[in-house]
C-alpha cells in the first residue's frame, strides 16, 4: 500500500490539519505543463493542470478529442514525462522514476482498463487476468487462483480457458476489468474503457467498475468523451485546450450495487 | 518475473507461429549439420593419416646415424662425435627418451650351413646385433620360442629359413609369400596369367636344427654357391675362415622398420656381434666400436621433437616419422579448416533466419510488449523472453541437427565401409564376414582395421550444440534490445 507521504513538521501542516480533517490526496498534479515538438512548432497539450484527487473517488476527466484528457492520463500512470510541474501518486514523485521503478510501481499500485482491451491473443481469461500477477513473480498456482475468483466476480466463470477471439467485446472488456483489479491497486486508469461496446454494455461495464471502486475504497480515473460516462463519476474535470475550465461534483447517475450482478440475462445481452 | 513463466511465454510464442518457427529451427539444422558433417570428415582423413602412419612404423622411434665425418663445430673448433657406447649413454640422459639400442651390423660375408654335410646353405647373411635388453621396448616381436637366456644364443629372422639353398638338388628352396611386396610367380600358360605359388614348408625348422655360421676377414661365400654361380667374387684368398655353431633361441617377427635382419638375417646381443667380430678381426675390433645407427625411442609422441631436436644439437643425423606426421597433420588441419569454413557459412545463413524470424515476431508483437510493459513488467523480463526463444531456436536447431548428422555420419561409414574401403587402400575386416551388428559397432566407435570416412567426436557435438545456442542469442540480441525499446505508451493509444 501506498503511505500517503508525511509533509514534514511545519507548522503550517500541523495547523491545517487540526482544522479539517480532509486526507491527503491519493493523486496530486502541480502545475503541469506538456510540449510536443510538431515540425518547427512546439504545441502545448497541457498548460498549469493542477488536480488532486482524493482516494476512493471516481473522477472523470471529460473534454472532446484534443482537449488534452488522453496527454493528461499519460502524465498521470507515467507513461510520459511532462515537460515542467509533476505528479505524485500516495506521495511517490511518479514523473521522476526510473524506468524500473515505474515498473515495479505499476506492478504494485496501478490498474489499467483500456479502449481497445488489449488482451495478449495467445493467452486464455485466467492467464491474461493473472498477468499482472506474474509479472511480480506470483507462483502459477496462487495467481490463476485469485484470477479464477475475479472472473467468478465479473460474470465470466464459464469463460476461464477462453481465448480473447472467443469472447464479445463486452466479454473482453471484463476480462480487462478483472486484471486491472485482481492485483487489488489504488488506482484505477480508465482510457475511454466503453468506447467500443454497444449502450448496453457500457451500462454493466461501468457499473462493473464502480462497483469494484467502491467495495474496495480504490480511485478511478476516468477519461471519456461521452457525457452519460461522466456521469458515473463523483467529480467530472472538464478539459478544454489543454486547461481545466470546470471541475465539479456529481451525484452519480445510477444506484451503483455493491455486488457485481452476474444473472445469466447480463451475460447473453452483449453478444 | 518467474524463469518457468518466462519459459511458458516463450514455449507459447513460438508454438503460435508454428511453420515459422519450424523453418528457421530448420535452417539452424542444416546449418548445423553441415558444419559437423564437414569437420567429421576432415576428422575422418586425420583417422585414416594416423592409420597410415601406424603402419609404416613406430612413430615414437628417432634412428639416429652419422654423415659424413662426423665433426661438430662447437664455436670453440671443432669436435669429433662419434655414435659409440658413451654417445648411447648421453642419448639415455636425454629428457623423453625412454630407451635406446645400437643397431650393429656384422660387417663381413657369411654363410649358414645347416643339414646332413652341411646341404642347405644361406649365403649373404645379414647379422644384426642389438641391445636384447631393450627388444620389447624398442618395437621387436618374437614370432616363436624365446629370447635369448644364455651367451651366445641367438635369434634367427621370420624368412631366412626360406633363403636356404638344397645343394644337393642344385639349389633347390622353398617358396613363401614374405608379405613385403615381393614376391614370385610363373607365367601359366594355360591361363595367360602369372601364378603365384603356394606357400611350402621350409627345409627345416631352424629352431630345432644345428646351423652353422662360416664367416671370415676377407671370406667371400660359401665355395659350392661360389661355383654355382660362376666364381664372380675372386677365389683365392679364403684363408682364415671361422665355423660357429648357433644356437637359435627364438624367431623375431619381420619388420621393416627395424633391420632388414629381422626379416632374413640373424638378431643377436651386440657384445655377442662384437666377440664374433673379435674372433675374425682381432686387430679391427681393437679400434673399438661405433655403430651405423642407434635408435631412440621417446616416452611418447609429443616428446618426439624435442628428443630429436636435441639429437640434432649434439650433432648427429636423425630421422622420424615426425615431419611426415607434422605435414600430414597440418595438411589435415588446413582441410578442417576449409571444410568446416563452408558448413560455417550455412550456419551463418541459419543465423540470419533466427535474426529475421526475431525481428518478424518483434514487429508483430510491439502491441503486446507495450502491454505487458503498460501493466508493469520489468523491461529485462521482455529481453529475457525474447533473448530466450532465439536461444530456444539456436539449441533446438543444433540438438537436432546433432541427432541427423550423427545418423549420416553413420550411414556414410557404414556405405564406406561395404563398398570404397579398397580405394583408398586402407586394409578394411572384410566386410562380409562381419554381421550387420559388428559392421554397425565399428561404423559408431572405429577401431584398429576400420576405415571411417566420418568421425565425429563427442567435444563437436557439445561444440555444434552450444555454438548454435550461442548464435541465437547473438542474433537475437538486437531484436530482444528493439522489443525493450517499444514504448508502453504504444499499446495505450487506442488503435486497433
Amino acid at each position: 500500500m501506498i503511505r500517503p507521504q508525511s509533509h514534514g513538521t511545519s507548522a503550517n501542516g500541523d495547523e491545517r490539519e487540526k482544522k479539517v480533517r480532509v486526507p491527503r490526496p491519493i493523486i496530486e498534479v502541480r502545475n503541469l505543463r506538456k510540449e510536443y515538438p510538431v515540425e518547427d512548432e512546439t504545441v502545448v497539450a497541457l498548460d498549469r493542470v493542477n488536480l488532486a484527487i482524493p482516494q476512493g473517488q471516481i473522477c472523470c476527466i471529460f473534454g472532446e478529442s484534443g482537449s488534452g484528457k488522453s496527454t493528461l492520463l499519460n502524465q498521470l500512470a507515467g507513461m510520459e514525462r511532462p515537460t515542467r510541474g509533476g505528479v505524485r501518486i500516495g506521495g511517490v514523485p511518479v514523473s521522476k522514476l526510473s524506468e524500473r521503478e515505474l515498473a515495479a510501481f505499476r506492478q504494485k499500485h496501478l490498474g489499467f482498463v483500456f479502449q481497445s482491451y488489449n488482451l495478449l491473443p495467445n493467452l486464455t481469461a485466467v492467464e491474461n487476468v493473472a498477468m499482472p500477477l506474474m509479472f511480480r513473480g506470483v507462483p502459477k498456482e496462487q495467481r490463476e487462483r485469485a484470477a479464477r475468483g475475479v472472473l467468478k466476480r465479473v460474470g465470466l466463470g464459464h469463460r476461464l480457458g477462453h481465448y480473447p477471439r472467443q469472447m464479445s467485446g463486452g466479454q473482453q472488456q471484463r476480462v480487462g476489468i478483472a486484471r486491472a483489479f485482481v492485483t487489488k491497486p489504488e488506482v484505477v486508469f480508465a482510457d475511454e474503457p466503453t468506447g467500443n461496446l454497444d449502450s448496453k454494455t457500457k451500462a454493466e461495464v461501468m457499473d462493473m467498475i464502480c462497483a469494484f471502486a467502491r467495495d474496495f475504497n480504490q480511485t478511478i480515473v476516468l477519461v471519456t468523451h461521452d457525457p452519460q460516462m461522466a456521469s458515473y463519476a463523483d467529480r467530472i474535470v472538464t478539459l478544454f485546450d489543454g486547461k481545466i475550465v470546470d471541475d465539479r461534483l456529481n451525484q452519480p447517475a445510477s444506484s451503483v450495487p455493491s455486488i457485481v450482478p452476474s444473472t445469466p440475462a447480463v451475460q447473453g445481452a452483449d453478444r | 518475473m518467474r524463469f518457468g513463466d518466462i519459459l511458458r511465454l516463450c514455449r507459447q510464442n513460438l508454438w503460435r507461429r508454428k511453420s515459422r518457427t519450424i523453418l528457421t529451427v530448420l535452417g539452424v539444422i542444416v546449418g548445423c549439420c553441415s558444419i559437423v558433417l564437414m569437420v567429421s570428415l576432415a576428422q575422418g582423413i586425420n583417422e585414416r593419416n594416423e592409420q597410415t602412419l601406424k603402419q609404416m612404423g613406430d612413430l615414437s622411434i628417432v634412428t639416429v646415424y652419422m654423415n659424413g665425418g662426423g665433426t661438430v663445430n662447437t664455436g670453440s673448433g671443432t669436435e669429433t662425435i662419434k655414435l659409440d657406447d658413451k654417445a648411447i649413454e648421453s642419448f639415455r640422459q636425454i629428457e623423453g627418451v625412454s630407451g635406446v639400442t645400437p643397431m650393429m651390423n656384422f660387417p663381413y660375408n657369411a654363410t649358414l650351413k645347416a643339414g646332413a654335410g652341411g646341404r642347405y646353405v644361406a649365403d649373404y647373411v645379414q647379422i644384426m646385433g642389438i641391445d636384447m635388453d631393450q627388444f620389447e621396448r624398442m618395437g621387436y616381436k618374437l614370432k616363436d620360442g624365446v629370447m635369448p637366456a644364455k651367451d651366445g644364443q641367438v635369434l634367427i629372422g621370420e624368412w631366412t629359413a626360406y633363403d636356404f639353398m638344397d645343394m644337393l638338388k642344385g639349389g633347390d628352396m622353398r617358396y613363401a609369400n614374405r608379405g613385403d611386396g615381393s614376391y614370385s610367380c610363373t607365367y601359366n600358360e594355360a591361363t595367360g596369367e602369372c601364378e603365384e605359388p603356394e606357400d611350402q614348408e621350409p627345409f627345416f625348422d631352424p629352431m630345432k636344427t644345428q646351423i652353422t655360421l662360416v664367416t671370415g676377414a676377407d671370406y667371400q661365400g660359401d665355395p659350392s654357391t661360389m661355383q654355382m654361380y660362376g666364381n664372380m667374387g675372386g677365389t683365392g684368398t679364403q684363408s682364415e675362415t671361422v665355423s660357429l655353431d648357433l644356437n637359435v633361441s627364438g624367431v623375431v617377427k619381420a619388420d621393416g622398420n627395424k633391420g632388414y635382419a629381422t626379416s632374413s638375417g640373424l638378431v643377436m646381443s651386440v657384445d655377442d656381434l662384437k666377440a664374433l667380430i673379435a674372433k675374425v678381426n682381432p686387430s679391427a675390433a681393437k679400434q673399438g666400436t661405433t655403430y651405423d645407427q642407434v635408435l631412440v625411442k621417446a616416452a611418447d609422441l609429443t616428446s618426439v621433437p624435442e628428443v630429436e631436436s636435441q639429437l640434432k644439437s649434439m650433432g648427429y643425423e636423425t630421422y622420424s616419422y615426425e615431419d611426415m606426421r607434422k605435414s600430414m597433420e597440418e595438411q589435415t588441419r588446413s582441410i578442417q579448416i576449409i571444410l568446416g569454413g563452408i558448413g560455417a557459412v550455412s550456419l551463418l545463413v541459419a543465423a540470419i533466419g533466427i535474426a529475421n524470424t526475431m525481428v518478424m515476431s518483434v514487429t508483430e508483437r510491439t502491441r503486446e510488449i507495450g502491454i505487458m510493459k503498460a501493466l508493469g513488467c520489468y523491461v529485462r523480463d521482455i529481453r529475457v523472453m525474447f533473448l530466450t526463444e532465439a536461444g530456444a531456436i539456436g539449441f533446438f536447431g543444433g540438438l537436432i541437427g546433432c541427432v541427423l548428422s550423427g545418423l549420416i555420419s553413420l550411414g556414410i561409414n557404414l556405405i564406406g565401409m561395404t563398398y570404397f574401403a579398397s580405394m583408398y587402400g586402407v586394409s578394411t575386416n572384410d566386410t562380409e564376414s562381419l554381421s550387420f551388428g559388428e559392421r554397425f559397432w565399428q561404423a559408431l566407435t572405429g577401431g584398429e582395421d576400420v576405415t571411417r570416412f566420418s568421425v565425429i567426436p563427442w567435444w563437436l557435438f557439445l561444440f555444434a550444440i552450444l555454438f548454435s545456442t550461442l548464435i541465437g542469442l547473438l542474433f537475437g540480441f538486437g531484436p530482444a534490445n528493439k522489443a525493450v525499446k517499444i514504448p508502453a505508451l504504444d499499446a495505450i493509444k487506442n488503435s486497433e
